[in-house]
């Protein structure tokens, strides 16, 4: 049984076909990256595996159970987290919040109880405080806990994406574009990054992104996709060398002189 | 009887029809209710009424008139209250709030100012009755009834066979991409607030002949935004339908069961339609990018 | 006694504004009918003191309970969708009318007359007392899980579930809390006027409570609070007619909107560390404008 697996899974937006026919398997443990021409689909194969659309057609399998029809919350229950593309943080939280937030999921009191403020109620808000400042620290952001969210410059509104992310103690991490608008320093210190948290937290990682240096030097695999479909699939070196997905970036031309 | 009643549940529901199309045609484009459509509708009605009587104008330069006065008010409106908000990208919660206040305050500064009379319109049409089969429909009724489906015609072809109308449905797909296409974001909107506001002084003016107009009246158009949300918010043709089918369901349960009922026979209706179908009869459900 | 009268009514509104801050300050809903989850709260329990003869007390929580009931009812089919809250304000107006129209018509409401003659058990001290265990129940809801899961769906609908948060339960433990507010602020309004009617329940009500929340500040409750109290007061000080005073109310929310939407507290509450900061920066910018700098 493989840890993740995507078995002929389909979208289709009315004409518009997203995600067409899909398949790969994802090991446990390993770090899959998912790469593409802009509008192949990737986004919304996340999109799919946390429950935001439902499939036209297929499955998805998670530790073997189907994910297809369930609600994000209960996909995040099952242990599996996603950072967004357009970073989606609580803007007008502060840093810390915005993690205490989502740990806020383990708090196990009834209204009643929260009304009254009882002591389980402050055990449990200085439980998440702690927590909360722990995951700051881990990706360097605990000295900034009291800014506001949206006052972060771009790479650390990512950092605490990532921060928020790993709170939720998932299994299987997907990361959208992490990397994106980053230069080629912070790029490398986000892949050291990723590789301590995974090893960390013993992570499975889905990571797409554009930046071929991340892509390359973080995955184990690579998934390629094109107009929704699944192009190849192979180790890093495989995938850059091979013609296709050169064409599928960079047009036949290109495709033609590297073949010569 | 039967006849008769379908008749008269047309006749209202072709005004909410016009109603609920300008406050629609808002939603679609912009994704945000447009509260203040009550207010636009109340003020077209006194228009007319002050065209009619004040200015001694004819009936056809009065229905001109509150089109053009809804028109400019619609456009004000947006440039004053929404348009701040739009550039900034406010969430829907602030548009809302915004647009209420422009309707608590127009109907209250008309309240403060001319007084709550109801204000009568002079006989402009006449009071004759037009027989069909055995039921009766006053010509005041059928008039608007056949000049409001031309104008929801009319609107219909100009979004579909004109280039602005085309700029106007790129927009309600996806404003941004309609910007880089060369779109004027900021004409267009004018535009489509011009053209709700035109369609909200002719219903206005409508709802004056047939009633009267009153600072309150603005609260009709509650009808037109449960009319609107049980056709589909967003779309157009949904508000049509919505607001016949409203019609029409009202007035019979008004006549077969209880006139006091009608209100909470639209309310009962709207919350039935959501469990069942939760974007209404033809809404767009609009996807956020994720 | 009109000082007192004055404040007491200002006690309510403060109950109803703090139930409203919930819902639409801290989770982000607009809504239209929150005049209508205090008729029902002071017509449920007028009728139980005025008919029944119920304790005060009892009468009071069965009002809450009403209100709490009608807004599951209204919220349940609207609040579903993951990001419109479209439907669920008109769905409120909607409400308000139903509402209006079936108090005018049941013979127990006695209709549009209104009913008189109920007992005045609402004084200064117990609407006092009432405002000041809702504030600190308000405060509390807000500071637990509850309250955080409201505040992340008003920040980020899709990010929030993606945290684990279910969008409708969350959504509706807001709503029937800030109906509940208006309901108890609905009882004791019956029983210090002794006397209700449908008309008393309208669009001017919750345009009065919005707009105190709005002016208030979301994601604040003292702003609110606070803004509550001035807009009972400052209009009998002022004696405005009543149409100015919603023609002002109007013209404010506009502005606010468009160049302070936070309001005036923004996201924050009064507290004692606030207010002294607030006057040690105060001083500090004096003393360095003495000296020249700053």
């Amino acid at each position: 049984m493989a840890f993740a697996e995507c078995i002929r899974l389909s979208k289709h937006f009315g004409g518009v076909r997203a995600v067409n026919d899909l398949s790969f398997k994802v090991d446990e443990g390993e770090i899959l990256g998912l790469i593409g021409p802009n509008g192949a689909g990737k986004t919304t194969v996340f999109n799919l595996l946390t429950g935001f659309y439902r499939p036209t057609s297929g499955s998805m399998l998670f530790r073997g159970r189907e994910l297809s029809g369930l609600t994000p919350p209960d996909i995040v229950g099952l242990g599996i987290a996603r950072t967004f593309q357009n970073i989606r943080l609580f803007s007008n939280l502060s840093v810390l919040d915005n993690v205490r937030s989502v740990l806020y999921r383990h708090a196990r009191y009834g209204f009643v109880e929260a009304l009254l403020r009882s002591p389980r109620v402050r055990l449990c808000e200085r439980h998440v405080h702690e927590k909360a400042m722990e995951y700051l620290e881990e990706v360097g952001l605990a000295d900034r806990a009291h800014d506001r969210a949206s006052h972060l410059p771009y790479g650390l509104q990512r950092k605490l994406e990532l921060a928020r992310a790993l709170a939720l103690e998932p299994v299987l991490l997907l990361l959208d574009e992490p990397a994106a608008g980053m230069n080629p320093e912070e790029s490398m210190n986000l892949v050291e990054l990723i590789r301590d948290i995974r090893e960390k937290h013993n992570l499975t990682v889905i990571l797409i992104e554009h930046h071929m240096d991340v892509v390359m030097t973080l995955s184990h695999r690579i998934v390629v996709m094109n107009f929704g479909e699944k192009l190849m699939e192979g180790s890093p070196e495989e995938v850059q060398s091979d013609v296709r997905v050169i064409e599928a970036y960079l047009g036949e031309e290109y495709a033609g002189a590297y073949r010569r | 009887m039967l006849l008769q009643t379908a008749i008269t549940g047309l006749a209202i529901g072709g005004i909410y029809a016009l109603m609920a199309v300008g406050y629609s045609l808002v939603f679609s484009v912009l994704n945000f209710s447009n509260f203040a459509h009550g207010s636009v509708i109340m003020l077209g009605a006194y228009a007319g009424y002050f065209i009619l009587t004040k200015a001694g104008a004819s009936f056809p330069v009065a229905l001109a008139g509150s089109m053009v006065a809804g028109a400019v008010l619609g456009i004000t409106n947006e440039r004053l209250a929404y348009r701040p908000l739009r550039v900034r990208n406010a969430r829907p919660l602030y548009f809302m709030i915004s647009a209420m206040g422009v309707a608590i305050f127009l109907e209250n500064l008309v309240y403060a100012t001319l007084g709550a009379h109801f204000y009568s319109y002079p006989e402009v049409l006449g009071r004759s009755i037009v027989r069909i089969g055995g039921a009766s429909i006053g010509i005041l009724d059928l008039f608007a009834l056949a000049f409001s489906s031309v104008a929801i015609t009319g609107l219909h072809l100009f979004l579909h066979r004109t280039k602005s109308g085309l700029a106007i449905r790129a927009c309600s797909f996806d404003m941004t991409v309609a910007s880089v296409f060369g779109v004027r974001i900021d004409r267009t909107v004018g535009l489509v607030f011009g053209l709700a506001g035109a369609l909200a002084g002719l219903s206005g003016i409508f709802l004056g002949m047939k009633y009267m107009a009153y600072p309150t009246m603005g609260w009709i158009t509650n009808k037109a935004y449960v009319a609107a949300v049980i056709g589909g918010l967003g779309s157009l043709p949904g508000a049509v339908i919505g607001g016949i089918v409203l019609g029409l369901l009202e007035t019979f349960v008004s006549v077969y069961v209880s006139s006091i009922i009608r209100d909470v026979f639209s309310f009962s209706a709207l919350v039935l339609v959501l469990l069942a179908m939760p974007n209404g009869l033809m809404g767009k459900y609009v996807e956020e990018k994720i | 006694m009109y000082i007192q009268g004055v404040l007491t009514v200002a006690m309510i509104n403060i109950i109803s504004t703090a139930g409203l801050a919930v819902f639409t300050g801290f989770t982000g809903l607009f809504s239209l009918g929150h005049a209508a989850f205090m008729a029902v709260g002071a017509y449920t329990s007028a009728i139980l003191t005025y008919f029944v003869k119920a304790p005060y007390l009892l009468a009071l929580a069965a009002g809450v309970l009403a209100s709490c009931f009608l807004s599951a009812l209204v919220g349940y089919p609207t609040l579903r969708t993951r990001l419109r809250g479209d439907y669920f304000a008109i769905a409120t107006i909607g409400m308000g009318e139903a509402t209006r129209v079936i108090l005018e018509n049941l013979k127990i409401t006695q209709g549009a007359r209104g009913l008189p003659g109920i007992t005045q058990y609402t004084t200064l001290p117990v609407a006092a007392a009432a405002a000041a265990v809702v504030l600190l129940l308000a405060r509390n809801m807000l500071a637990s899980v509850y309250g955080r899961n409201a505040v992340a769906v008003r920040e980020d609908a899709v990010a929030a579930e993606m945290s684990g948060i279910h969008l409708l339960r969350t959504r509706m433990i807001s709503l029937v809390f800030s109906a509940g507010c208006a309901g108890l602020a609905g009882g004791l309004y019956a029983h210090y006027l002794a006397f209700i009617q449908p008309v008393m329940f309208t669009m001017v009500q919750s345009t009065q409570i919005t707009a105190a929340v709005v002016c208030g500040g979301t994601g604040s409750l003292t702003g609110p609070a606070l803004a509550a109290f001035v807009f009972t007061v400052a209009p009998e000080l002022l004696r405005a007619a009543q149409m100015w005073r919603l023609v002002i109310y109007g013209l404010m929310l506009v502005l606010i909107m468009v160049f302070r939407p936070q309001g005036l507290m923004g996201y924050r509450d009064l507290s004692w560390q606030g207010v002294l900061s607030l006057s040690d920066r105060l001083r500090k910018s004096v003393a360095g404008g003495k000296d020249g700098k700053g």
